[in-house]
């Protein structure tokens, strides 16, 4: 697969990861030792359709990605998510941003998402697997009673059918590469759509 | 067998025999060993223009004024004279036919830049030719500005030009048909490196804004905009964007804003988004086994993650109607002088603008890339879909010479992933580089590629000529083609520099030689007499 050949960027691509670099010496011992256990637990065990692991050398800064989940008008989109732990952390939560653009009441326009456990509901005993799969679950389940977005909410409320006709278009323009499965997933919706609404009306 | 090789042996031969199934061009073309310049004017007075090139068709020769402000076009012809002796043939030339003008006719000159002269310069490196309607594609613009700061969703790092207009014209008789300006960009108009033609349409690569604007020619001159790919892949994606409820809470009826805000996003942009999506699933894909797949993925892919978003296009060409190629690298690779781009990690993809995917993806050491770019070269050469005359380009996929020289200099390469990727810095072809004149053609003729070849470039040149072997035996020197003064210059150490201009079609050619120091250019004519 012609993938593979991306490995060797390190060389031509060092002198840009001059930027990223390990925290402060004293914090690493504390939060590095503790994301690097969490960064081992989630390989060993990890939360389906989710991946995540550090961007260059810099610990406290992550990638992380989430394949839409089969069923929802996600599925078939593949979403970038960036993580930065702050230096205290457990102690405070990590900064998660989507990076790829979504349809969803739960994000807001810049990709800032809103869930408690990342908010006031963290604990130090939550872990970055957790997370993933906190944030996983609204895809399936969005939480149209806490929006950041009134407007994508109200439409999911009020005509759900046309709210995933929307977000499965909105995967198809932003979150794909393989246009053909997504395009496939998103005639299916409109399908179901309609002949829900014709079963409604009979 | 022995044949006889000369023009009467060979029309006899055109009489009695039918060439082999699908050769009759090439045999044709062997009359070419036959029929060559091998008689040289030598500083021929004419005008002081730059000479840009002959178009493929062989209708028209371009040159730029000196100043950089007019287009001046001429028609080639054959040279007639009239002599009053009996037998002229033997006679050396007469004086009045050895002009520029008994070759070349003016066809018109027009101004190419509007408004305040000094403002814009004509890119003399800048032409491309559309074939099927005589259209020619110019371009000019003002000076360009390094260290401009990045404002308003340019990329750091790449210099400006405050408007580059890009002409198109009519070149039967230099109306002006279509303009597009690009304001405060940067598209490399060096060797047209930054532009690509395919049958009618056009790929302008803007570096500063990161994106591949696709436009059609029409057949009534008209530029049209087909789509723009880098921030958004489909044409209506930013429509979409804006006539959508999740945003339009925020910004009612403040279209300036609000555009600000999706060039200012923190979000990937499109033909990224599609590119890291490819790369994920192709890593995710090869392995099937979840722990090695995780390790796999955060070694290629997380870890390098910023390196592929800190990537930039380079530059592009088509390789049909739908696929693109396109060249990405880091910022400052891509403004480095072109020798140098092999040193640099770049990589390649193919994006099929049409269903806006990624196909493939590759580093520029691939093995597997530069295999297919050693069997099937020809398919990266793409003008069009109907230039017979291009055909006959050389190259090492269509020519056993081309090919051996190429294998030899394998051989000697030190390293096998260098030599890749030195090959592949030749990728995305420049459009419209080659010249399609049957004296490059390697199965015919033999040269010192160090000295002359195809490739439209400038070349330090020696005080020897330049020597066209037959590649037939008995391999004899058929023709010279020498730059610069007939009985070579005056000052041996001073630099010079030839370009040569060859007629696609008749035996007719034409070399510039400069010196660096400001001295007017000697131009020599080669033709048959």
């Amino acid at each position: 697969m012609s993938a593979m050949n991306s490995g060797g960027i390190s060389a031509g691509g060092g002198g840009s990861r001059g930027g990223r670099s390990w925290h402060s010496t004293t914090s690493v011992s504390a939060s590095g030792k503790r994301i690097l256990k969490e960064m081992a637990d989630l390989n060993m065990d990890p939360p389906s359709d989710c991946f995540a692991g550090p961007k260059g050398d810099n610990l406290y800064h992550w990638v992380a990605t989430i394949i839409g989940p089969p069923g929802t008008p996600y599925q078939g989109g593949i979403y970038f998510l960036d993580i930065t732990f702050p230096s205290d952390y457990p102690f405070k939560p990590p900064k998660v941003v989507f990076k790829t653009r979504i349809y969803h009441c739960n994000v807001d326009t810049a990709g800032t998402i809103s869930l408690d456990v990342l908010k006031d509901g963290w604990s130090p005993a939550l872990t970055i697997s957790k997370v993933l799969l906190a944030i996983r679950s609204i895809f399936t389940a969005p939480d149209p009673y806490n929006p950041v977005v009134p407007g994508i909410s109200r439409l999911y409320l009020a005509d759900r059918a046309k709210h995933d006709e929307l977000a499965a278009e909105w995967t198809l323009r932003f979150a794909s590469n393989d246009v053909s499965i997504v395009e496939m997933n998103y005639m299916l919706l409109i399908i179901s759509s309609v002949s829900s609404s014709w079963f409604a009306l009979k | 067998m022995f044949r006889r090789n000369n023009v009467a042996a060979r029309i006899f031969e055109r009489q009695i025999r039918t060439p082999a199934p699908g050769t009759s061009i090439h045999c044709a073309r062997r009359f070419y060993e036959n029929l060559v310049p091998s008689c040289t004017i030598y500083d021929v007075e004419c005008p002081d223009h730059s000479f840009r090139k002959f178009t493929d068709d062989g209708q028209y020769l371009i040159s730029f004024s000196r100043n950089h402000q007019d287009l001046i076009v001429y028609r080639p012809t054959w040279l007639t004279f009239s002599c009053k002796d009996e037998e002229c043939d033997t006679h050396d030339l007469p004086l009045k036919s050895k002009r520029f003008e008994s070759f070349f006719t003016q066809l018109y000159c027009v101004p190419l830049v509007s408004g305040p002269s000094g403002s814009e310069f004509i890119c003399k490196e800048f032409f491309l030719y559309i074939e099927s309607n005589q259209f020619g594609l110019f371009a000019t613009s003002t000076t360009q500005i390094h260290d401009a700061p990045a404002a308003g969703g340019a990329i750091p790092g790449v210099p400006y030009i405050e408007k580059i207009t890009f002409h198109l014209l009519r070149l039967e008789d230099g109306v002006i048909l279509d303009q597009r300006i690009f304001h405060n960009d940067y598209v490399n108009l060096a060797h047209s490196m930054g532009v690509f033609l395919y049958d009618d349409l056009l790929a302008i690569v803007s570096l500063r804004y990161q994106t591949i604007h696709i436009l059609q020619i029409r057949d009534s001159g008209n530029l049209v905009d087909v789509r723009a790919i880098g921030e958004f892949c489909r044409e209506d994606d930013e429509l979409f964007l804006n006539s959508n409820p999740q945003v339009a809470v925020n910004h009612v009826g403040n279209g300036l804003q609000h555009n600000q805000s999706i060039l200012e996003s923190s979000f990937l942009s499109g033909i990224k988004q599609r590119l890291l999506s490819f790369i994920f699933r192709g890593i995710w894909t090869e392995e099937t086994d979840q722990t090695l797949r995780i390790q796999c993925l955060k070694k290629k892919f997380y870890y390098h993650f910023q390196d592929y978003v800190d990537l930039i296009i380079w530059k592009v060409q088509f390789l049909d109607r739908q696929h693109l190629l396109i060249k990405f690298g880091s910022v400052d690779g891509g403004m480095s002088r072109n020798a140098d781009h092999h040193t640099h990690t770049s990589f390649f993809a193919v994006y099929n603008m049409e269903t806006t995917e990624f196909i493939a993806f590759y580093q520029n050491s691939a093995e597997e890339l530069y295999l297919l770019f050693e069997q099937f070269c020809d398919h990266f050469h793409t003008t069009s879909k109907n230039s017979s005359s291009m055909n006959f380009i050389t190259s090492h996929s269509n020519n056993i010479y081309a090919l051996e020289q190429l294998r030899c200099n394998k051989s000697k390469a030190n390293g096998f992933q260098q030599f890749v990727k030195k090959m592949l810095a030749s990728l995305p072809i420049n459009c419209q580089s080659q010249s399609p004149s049957p004296y490059f053609d390697q199965s015919l003729f033999r040269y010192d590629e160090k000295l002359i070849s195809a490739t439209d470039r400038h070349r330090q040149s020696t005080d020897h000529p330049i020597k066209f072997i037959t590649r037939r035996q008995p391999c004899s020197l058929k023709f010279k083609i020498k730059p610069g003064p007939e009985a070579g210059s005056t000052d041996s150490r001073a630099k010079k520099i030839s370009s040569f201009l060859f007629h696609p079609i008749l035996p007719l050619a034409l070399s510039v030689q400069q010196t660096l120091f400001l001295q007017p250019s000697v131009v020599n004519i080669h033709f048959r007499r």
